[in-house]
């Protein structure tokens, strides 16, 4: 049977979409392995299309744990695009997986990763594509378990029916322990494995917890249904990120993709704390590979792929503890190999020309800075702690070296942000090409300041703040692009609508299920691309579920009610996050975290011995 | 050292764009370890080139590609770069190649196509009839718009072949003007058919069509390999 599906997919369906390296397979390194002799197939469904999904570096960690285990086996499933969606429909194919054309209801596990709200009612469409019942309690026992992980497990309410179990926090310490389980209990009953896998640190069963609400309908949190299950579900951290597994062997995609190079992770973590970020919150604490570990990595994943080109990655990569080392020394190996390396995530403050020139030694187009907010009093709301010299001299040093192009981000719409902030941007951006001027730049200069509109997330020191209101986001959009002017000056600003749609799925919660639901009825998919995104179909879904997109959005939480992700612990203590929220209100700045331990509450998650920067003991 | 090689392009690969190639053999090499020379100039780029672009869709079990090493190459360096060749490239053949010969690409005069039919007799006298005609003009899209060309010219041979139900076209393509397959085919009635094979690619020397492989080659000279087999116009 299982051939048969090769068969017809290669001869009817494939050559007739329009791109058919979406869906090939068959790429350099991508692994087949035989499903009769594996004791665990899992398929890893991107929600989204092959050129998005296949650049993102979980995906590849992920494939690289489980396929790196002989008995287990892991392929790879991406969104198809909406020719190749008819096509499916048409024949009634249901969706395969790219190594061995298999249905994704004939796997063990189908886990998708979860990296932004606008990809959520895609998700509901590759389940309906596949044949599989959309919620967790309408799947037999034959059925896969359907498991999300990525950032949005830290609030995954909005998912909660969808989903059999999700992961939070670090794979590589989670995954093998889930697989094992399951592995054993192949012949347990459905809810038996859930019982088990409620178990593992980093794992969340919603149909295992319930929204407990008081005779008036106030919600007063999600608890277990039964005693012996953990109150909390705690995050699954690696501890030593030096030790991890770390894929040298990437897919070699044959058709471009949107970021198609190595991609090397310096560490993980922040140090900085945004009180915006979430990845700063929910990755802590900081770990980093030694120089030593990712110049071996680097050789050997050169050598697999034949790639011409290396990224540096992490959240903010030029915070390695020893970049300029590692620059230099890998810069020296790569070369001699014939490849390009590049370092696409620099903070202001740790910017040097030396540094850039050594990593774009080719192209001088473009270098992008994140100021994020155009005053020093908004920069220090938001704790970036950096300062307008910082950028001026930043911008300085990149000139000198020769680069005529530099982008600037802000974002739109941060707690207690003033018209003199938003005119602050202007300023800022008019005092680049001052710099430009006088330094003597000859030729065209070109700064963009592409703006964001700001979505509070769950887990930040802003967890508690609603988002301003559309009407808000365009008066100050308008009122920036009249301010920005200025010749050289180019603006780019964010549709409002799916900022409004992200805020209000990012802090929702179970009231949310039948929202998302209905708007994949109603056709909502790859909404993060404009052409595909139907603003009207998902306030059809809010509005016919009694709820208003803008009201989701905007809506403000007290310090003191339980929010929906209370019981979901990232490491970061709650305490902790409120103090942030007052030192925000305040204007006052909390340090970097290498500096001194601030006492997060992170330490608790980490064993003795890998404490690393959290040394605090006593937690603030 | 520069040479060309001889390659397949099989399933699952006839779906690649050439560009997508490209890419594909510029990593392989560098899988291999095997020195490409670069261009010199302000965009350095791999000093590498392919006979002919094939048509997207379509297979072929004679593509060509000319390539310039920063060293000796051996049989060993070959296989070695056939071991981290994905599933469908096949390299048959390989031969070094003086500096100063012409690029692959603005020698190449010809190609050979294969398609199968469902019914010879059904499509023979299509054929006779065809090549009775001394013009046959077709439609070409450019980007500059429609363009009216003739083909027969570029029509060397057609032959349907009973024995094996397919379809052998012989035409002539590259800078000087050419045929394509699918233009053929649909003057043919034939335009439905979708697994169309090159099975040769052929260098024009003076009034000769011989395989890459096969031409003799001295300094900037290409000239007929009278021991090997070739066609004459």
């Amino acid at each position: 049977m299982k051939k048969d599906y090769q068969q017809y997919f290669w001869q009817h369906i494939l050559p007739r979409t329009e791109k058919p390296t979406r869906y090939l397979g068959n790429e350099v390194n991508a692994i087949v392995k035989d499903h009769q002799q594996a004791a665990m197939r899992v398929v890893l469904a991107f929600p989204d299309l092959y050129e998005i999904g296949m650049s993102h570096l979980g995906l590849k960690i992920l494939y690289h744990i489980i396929n790196q285990e002989e008995h287990w086996l892991a392929e790879r499933v991406f969104m198809p695009a909406p020719d190749a969606e008819e096509l499916l429909r048409e024949a009634s194919f249901p969706l395969c997986s790219l190594e061995t054309v298999t249905p994704l209801a004939d796997f063990d596990l189908v886990g998708f990763t979860l990296q932004y709200e606008l990809s959520y009612a895609t998700i509901l469409q590759m389940l309906t594509l596949a044949n599989i019942p959309l919620t967790a309690a309408d799947r037999g026992e034959q059925a896969p378990l359907v498991v999300g992980g990525g950032p949005g497990a830290f609030n995954p309410e909005p998912l909660a029916d969808f989903f059999d179990f999700f992961l939070l926090g670090d794979a590589e310490e989670a995954l093998p322990q889930i697989l094992t389980l399951l592995t054993e209990n192949k012949a347990a009953p459905r809810s038996e494995k859930l019982r088990l896998l409620a178990m593992i640190t980093g794992v969340y069963v919603p149909s295992l917890y319930q929204e407990k609400r008081s005779t008036s309908g106030e919600y007063l949190g999600t608890v277990p249904i039964t005693e012996d299950l953990p109150t909390r579900v705690q995050r699954a951290v690696v501890a030593n990120l030096d030790q991890a597994p770390y894929p040298t062997e990437f897919i070699v995609p044959y058709g471009g993709i949107v970021h198609d190079r190595l991609v090397l992770e310096l560490f993980r973590g922040c140090t900085r704390g945004c009180r915006f970020c979430q990845a700063g919150i929910i990755y802590r604490p900081v770990r980093e590979r030694k120089v030593e570990t990712l110049k071996e990595l680097a050789r050997q994943m050169v050598h697999a792929t034949g790639y011409e080109e290396m990224a540096l990655s992490s959240l903010s990569s030029g915070d390695y503890s020893a970049i300029e080392q590692l620059v230099r020394e890998l810069g020296i190996d790569l070369a001699q190999a014939g490849v390009s390396l590049s370092l696409p995530s620099l903070r202001l403050d740790s910017f040097s020309s030396d540094l850039a020139e050594q990593v774009q030694r080719v192209r001088k187009s473009g270098l992008t800075f994140a100021p994020e907010a155009g005053t020093q009093r908004l920069r220090d709301v938001i704790n970036k702690n950096i300062t307008e010299e910082d950028l001026l001299q930043a911008v300085q040093e990149a000139f000198a070296a020769g680069w005529t192009g530099v982008k600037l981000y802000f974002m739109l719409g941060l707690p207690t942000e003033t018209d003199e902030d938003l005119l602050g941007i202007a300023e800022l951006a008019r005092k680049v090409v001052n710099v430009y001027k006088n330094s003597g730049g000859r030729g065209r200069l070109r700064v963009t300041v592409s703006t964001a509109v700001f979505v509070p997330k769950a887990h930040t020191p802003f967890q508690w703040v609603g988002q301003i209101s559309q009407q808000e986001m365009l008066r100050r959009q308008a009122l920036l692009k009249q301010a920005l002017r200025i010749p050289g000056v180019h603006f780019q600003y964010h549709d409002a609508q799916t900022s409004m749609l992200e805020a209000a799925i990012a802090r929702g919660g179970r009231e949310l299920v039948p929202v998302i639901s209905r708007a994949a009825d109603l056709g909502c998919k790859l909404d993060g691309w404009d052409e595909h995104f139907s603003y009207e179909h998902w306030e059809q879904a809010f509005r016919e579920n009694g709820l208003e997109v803008a009201n989701c959005a905007q809506k403000d939480y007290t310090e003191q009610e339980p929010l929906p992700w209370d019981h979901l612990e990232a490491g970061v203590s709650k305490r902790y996050l409120r103090r942030e929220y007052q030192h925000a209100l305040a204007g006052e700045v909390t340090g970097d975290c290498r500096e001194g331990c601030l006492g997060c509450g992170m330490t608790l998650l980490l064993p003795e011995e890998e404490k690393g920067v959290c040394t605090r003991a006593d937690l603030d | 050292m520069r040479i060309w090689i001889k390659f397949t392009k099989e399933q699952p690969l006839r779906f690649l764009s050439h560009l997508d190639l490209m890419r594909l053999w510029q990593r392989a090499i560098r899988r291999a370890r095997l020195p490409v020379v670069y261009s010199q100039g302000f965009n350095p780029h791999p000093k590498m080139s392919f006979a002919a672009a094939l048509p997207v869709g379509v297979t072929s079990e004679a593509e060509y590609l000319d390539v310039h090493f920063d060293k000796e190459i051996t049989d060993v360096d070959i296989n070695s770069l056939q071991s981290v060749l994905p599933n469908g490239l096949t390299i048959y053949g390989w031969r070094p190649v003086p500096t100063g010969t012409a690029a692959l690409m603005a020698l190449v005069g010809a190609h050979k196509w294969q398609t199968s039919l469902e019914s010879v007799s059904a499509v023979q006298g299509r054929i006779e009839q065809l090549l009775q005609d001394t013009e046959l003009w077709v439609e070409r899209q450019s980007k500059k718009g429609v363009k009216v060309v003739n083909l027969r010219p570029y029509i060397y041979q057609l032959k349907a072949a009973a024995a094996t139900n397919s379809l052998e076209m012989f035409l002539a393509s590259g800078s000087a003007g050419g045929a394509k397959p699918r233009e053929v085919l649909a003057l043919l009635e034939l335009q439905s058919h979708s697994d169309v094979r090159c099975t040769e690619t052929f260098l024009k020397v003076n009034d000769f069509l011989q395989s890459p492989l096969a031409v003799f080659l001295e300094e900037k000279e290409v000239s007929v390999n009278a021991k090997e087999d070739y066609y004459q116009l």
